[in-house]
């Protein structure tokens, strides 16, 4: 990063590169144990009314085609293991959304016995869409406020949980 | 017309390079904006395509486990040079193409279905499962498609007694255009195009909804790009090939804009009007009915050639 300055060639392509990254962010869409509510707002986002494709929005199958997640449900610990390894299966750099007040802080299942209070318990969790569910509006929304983050340059979730120390698995 | 060139200036720019990627890129564009207007949705900004292959190119690219890393790194590069190959013998732009020789057109198909055929292979060279069902319906998809989509092009060829592109072209140009005294191998050639590109209805190869994205669901970053762009480029290619035998052939710039978009219409037309069909449905599609019509329509030219002779 220090050596952008010198260097014009670099900061043409660092361009580019995040160009490139906010036209065309490619999703995929995991239910890692929510109602479904949520996921049939995300799939009305997708429909023509909203038609995301004008966006460069494009719902992939495989999540080595993909750089956002799109992540609902309070995660139990049955999909825990299923969420951080497709997590872990995206190619850097990779971000997640948590949609909806589960994903968020469990919403109505706080104090089960079988969830992991929210995902940015299990991965690192760029953008948070509150909302029991949220309107197609909002998750619209918070997308936007990650594309928004990644023009500013700021450091992803990824990579201030890089540069933390690893923590103990509990 | 013609243009002589420096072969440099052939390989980097034009037609090689330079142009076939920039204007695969403009035709995938056209593509999803026509289905998407279809759909009745605003679909993608003109720089869309461009802005994913960048991206793709920018991002990690994850060689996983139970791969041959040298055929996994290899294939996307044989698959982009096998298309770019084939557009050297293609009348691009309406312009001579720059490679002609006796038997080109050959040579060409053969070039098509390598991109096909390394597809495949990427595929198989994996141990994920859906890239391995990908991979058979690739290759299965190859095996029937590619018989019926050359018998329709050679049709052309018998009409016009040449092997060479440029020469059958120079003849539909001449003519009276083919797709109104040879309807059947058009729909065919039509129909085949759609199929090597694996464009719905034929995209059991890489249907999202059963097996997440066939062939190449393991491929990310700069693989992914390569395949991508090497579909463009034959996008490019098969376009120019149907429309330089079928619609009266290219022969000046205007020309081949107007008519291989028109083609795209009809394709993206198509595409959004059928729904997917089963591979079995496919191969049947193509072995029962294909074929066998395309086999008529050749033994009707050949026989309108030989008949003057007889008598």
């Amino acid at each position: 990063m220090s050596d952008q300055s010198s260097n014009p060639l670099a900061s043409v392509m660092d361009g580019l590169k995040s160009w490139a990254r906010i036209n065309s962010p490619w999703v995929i869409h995991y239910n890692s144990g929510s109602c479904n509510g949520c996921d049939i707002e995300i799939l009305a986002t997708l429909t023509p009314r909203y038609d995301l494709e004008r966006l460069g929005v494009k719902l992939q199958g495989s999540p080595r085609h993909a750089d956002i997640l799109i992540c609902t449900g309070p995660v139990t610990r049955q999909s825990k293991e299923r969420l951080k390894r497709i997590y872990e299966q995206m190619p850097s750099p990779k971000f997640v959304v948590a949609v909806g007040s589960c994903g968020t802080a469990s919403g109505a299942f706080r104090g089960c016995y079988n969830i992991c209070e929210s995902i940015g318990d299990v991965i690192p969790v760029d953008v948070y869409v509150p909302g029991c569910a949220p309107r197609p509006e909002a998750i619209i929304y918070g997308v936007a406020q990650l594309l928004e983050m990644i023009k500013s340059g700021a450091p992803s979730a990824e990579m201030r949980k890089a540069e933390e120390p690893a923590a103990v698995e509990g | 017309m013609s243009l002589s060139l420096h072969p440099l200036i052939v390989l980097l720019f034009f037609p090689g390079g330079l142009f076939l990627l920039g204007s695969g890129m403009f035709y995938e564009w056209i593509d999803r904006k026509l289905v998407a207007r279809y759909q009745n949705r605003l679909g993608p900004r003109w720089f869309q395509p461009l802005a994913d292959v960048v991206k793709l190119l920018a991002k990690e690219e994850i060689i996983p486990q139970g791969v041959h890393p040298g055929l996994f790194i290899i294939l996307p590069v044989i698959a982009l040079a096998s298309a770019l190959t084939a557009a050297l013998y293609t009348p691009l732009l309406g312009l001579q193409p720059y490679y002609s020789f006796q038997g080109d057109l050959i040579v060409t198909l053969y070039l098509l279905s390598v991109m096909t055929l390394s597809l495949g292979l990427a595929g198989a060279n994996s141990i994920n499962r859906f890239s391995l069902v990908g991979a058979t319906r690739t290759i299965t998809q190859l095996f029937s498609y590619e018989a019926p989509f050359m018998l329709a092009l050679l049709g052309p060829a018998i009409a016009a007694g040449t092997w060479r592109i440029a020469g059958i072209n120079e003849f539909a140009g001449q003519s009276l255009w083919m797709i109104l005294t040879q309807p059947i191998g058009f729909i065919v050639a039509l129909i085949g195009l759609m199929g090597k590109l694996e464009l719905p209805p034929f995209d059991a190869p890489e249907a999202e909804t059963e097996i997440v994205a066939g062939a190449l669901t393991e491929y990310s970053g700069r693989g992914f790009a390569l395949f991508r762009i090497g579909k463009n480029v034959e996008l490019v290619v098969g376009l120019t090939l149907v429309s330089a035998f079928y619609l009266g052939g290219l022969m000046n710039p205007l020309e081949f804009v107007l008519k291989t978009l028109g083609l795209l219409l009809v394709m993206a037309g198509l595409q959004s009007l059928f729904a997917r069909l089963r591979i079995d449905q496919t191969v049947g599609l193509w072995w029962r009915m294909g074929t066998l019509v395309a086999l008529l329509q050749l033994l009707a030219i050949v026989i309108g050639r030989a008949l003057p002779g007889l008598f």
